[in-house]
């Protein structure tokens, strides 16, 4: 099954709906609640990102028998150190988007935590490309 | 109607001769419970969580909650009225307390036991419940029956956040049975009835989530003692004999929303109205909220005075229940009302009935036990949903399109009982046409969201 959306900077208000609609459809199948979440999470976290840095960009999601594959693909400005930025509390984040309680540097990690595989794409000036894969079984 | 095994039944019943198949319940409902069948509304046991929204919605009065008969309580020696003050909440503040309870001494009761009595000992149960569990970092209060099952049905991730402990009416059955006991009563003369403001208190009384006995005899409705106490309450409000009735003010306020703020150190967050309790408990499953603490949520706006068997505005309600605490603590801080001592004596025995080992997640969305099975399933009923009208006209009997295709796919109904689909005249198409233009199209046109 194949779910597309599209993300748009700075609107933190309508961020989620991938997530839910992912949430719905695994709840359909009656994968394991402590799936659902690792995936719900992990797909919000890499949202949230894509909201907060980049100019826009798409969700694309593929759930099959064993996995969930998320992809998040932004025209941004790219992770100028990967390493750096996968460090718990590093962030580049704007004061604007801390006062929403965002931006307290836990998203990379936190998506590395809830998820199975994790491959990140990024090139400074260009974009990130964030592939997030959560097994189901 | 959905199949599978059913886990319980419920308080909620549909009245076939007053019932106009209208959909406005079905409408309401939270987990898509209801359709129509042969023009009547069916709720289905395993989806119906007994919040009531589907009573307080009917504008035909063609669903009614079953209670027990009254003359139950002539079977036993001592009868006990154990009794939530949002019942109080419902008299105009010029009676007083005790002249209220002496009516229901009048009507055949020998005790008269107020639930909130059992406010600080409820509260040392989830403070112990909390502290057995560090790891949890959002407690949900197990107070609103209701939210329990919703939790169940529909958040089944969420199980675990749920202070396992029994309703505070089986605490305050099993205090106050107790209490005769020592004072010599046998326990078969001893019938506890408990007034009940909603559809979830009696299901958490008859089918408890917990699955262990009840301590509560029987259950009457708040709407029908209310009837039967104003009756007398006109003729014969001044022969009030004295009760020595004992609530604090705080206590008294329990059952509204915010109720148990007071009661707890951390932090504490009030959710109240189904559609509030649904969008906090969806941002919880989703972690898109970090409310660490205690959460305490009422389906029914304001809280036990929204309950779907009150006769009285909720809010009017509330603002006497406000008004009886005030003057609670003007008497006791005057000195003229002595402030009841708090009672924390629990038991082993308590403690032990009061724990709910296991709240079972019983997903109302899983689409088929094999995941192969449901993988299918859920593919169909995408494509399904793709080619219904996203109308949600109701006309073929479920709530929305969205669960006519579940249906659909179950094998609960077919593509034809769709109205938008099943036309057979050209003019027919067309007039459709005319008021919702062409459909199918327009919404699949619509970037998928």
């Amino acid at each position: 099954m194949h779910y597309t959306f599209t993300i748009e900077r700075g609107n933190f208000a309508d961020a989620g709906q991938a997530s839910s609609n992912v949430k719905r459809t695994l709840k359909q199948l009656g994968v394991d609640p402590a799936s659902i979440k690792r995936a719900v999470v992990a797909l919000f976290e890499a949202e949230i990102n894509a909201v907060a840095h980049a100019y826009g960009g798409t969700i694309d999601v593929d759930i099959d028998a064993e996995k969930v594959m998320m992809v998040v693909a932004d025209e941004g400005p790219g992770i100028p150190n990967l390493e750096l930025a996968m460090q718990e509390g590093w962030s580049t984040a704007s004061p604007q988007v801390r006062e929403m309680g965002y931006g307290a540097g836990m998203g990379l990690p936190n998506i590395k935590k809830n998820t199975d595989e994790l491959k990140i794409d990024t090139k400074v000036g260009v974009g990130t490309t964030v592939t997030m894969i959560v097994k189901l079984v | 109607m959905p199949t599978g095994e059913i886990y319980f039944k419920h308080s909620l019943r549909v009245n076939d001769y007053l019932c106009q198949g209208c959909t406005t319940c079905m409408r309401t409902c939270p987990t898509a419970a209801i359709r129509i069948r042969g023009g009547k509304a069916v709720i289905a046991d395993n989806k119906c969580v007994d919040c009531g929204e589907c009573m307080k919605a009917c504008p035909h009065k063609a669903i009614y909650i079953k209670q027990d008969d009254f003359g139950l309580i002539e079977n036993y020696r001592y009868r006990v009225c154990l009794v939530p003050t949002a019942f109080i909440g419902q008299f105009d503040t010029k009676y007083k307390t005790k002249a209220i309870y002496s009516c229901l001494l009048k009507l055949g009761f020998t005790h008269i036991y107020e639930v909130e009595h059992e406010v600080a000992r409820m509260m040392e149960l989830y403070n112990m419940y909390m502290e057995d569990h560090p790891e949890i970092r959002t407690f949900i209060s197990p107070y609103c029956p209701a939210v329990t099952r919703l939790i169940q049905v529909r958040f089944p991730s969420l199980v675990d956040n749920i202070i396992h402990v029994r309703a505070p009416l089986e605490l305050a059955s099993r205090v106050i049975t107790q209490k005769l006991i020592d004072e010599g009563a046998r326990r078969e003369s001893i019938g506890v009835f408990y007034v009940t403001p909603c559809a979830a208190k009696i299901a958490a009384v008859k089918y408890p989530v917990s699955g262990k006995p009840t301590c509560v005899t029987g259950v009457i409705n708040m709407d029908f003692l209310y009837n039967k106490v104003m009756l007398m309450l006109h003729d014969s409000d001044r022969n009030a004999q004295p009760i020595n009735h004992t609530l604090n003010s705080r206590d008294v306020q329990w059952s509204l929303s915010g109720g148990e703020a007071p009661h707890f150190k951390g932090a504490h967050y009030a959710v109240d109205g189904l559609q509030n309790v649904l969008n906090f408990l969806e941002k919880l499953e989703d972690e898109t909220v970090d409310a660490p603490g205690l959460v305490e949520m009422r389906i029914c706006d304001q809280g036990c005075v929204g309950g779907v068997l009150t006769t009285q505005d909720r809010f009017v309600a509330r603002k006497r229940l406000e008004y009886r605490a005030q003057l609670f603590e003007r008497l006791e801080r005057s000195k003229l009302r002595e402030t009841p001592p708090e009672d924390l004596t629990l038991t082993p025995q308590w403690i032990k009935d009061m724990e709910i080992a296991e709240i079972k997640p019983r997903s109302i969305y899983k689409l088929n036990d094999n995941y192969a099975e449901a993988f299918k399933m859920a593919e169909q009923m995408k494509k399904i949903e793709k080619a219904l009208p996203g109308v949600n006209c109701s006309a073929c009997g479920a709530p929305s399109c969205a669960a006519l295709a579940e249906d659909i796919v179950r094998g609960d109904a077919k593509m034809d009982t769709c109205i938008f689909i099943n036309q057979n005249s050209d003019s027919s198409r067309d007039a459709t046409k005319r008021i919702w233009g062409d459909r199918i199209t327009a919404k699949n046109n619509k970037k998928e969201q």
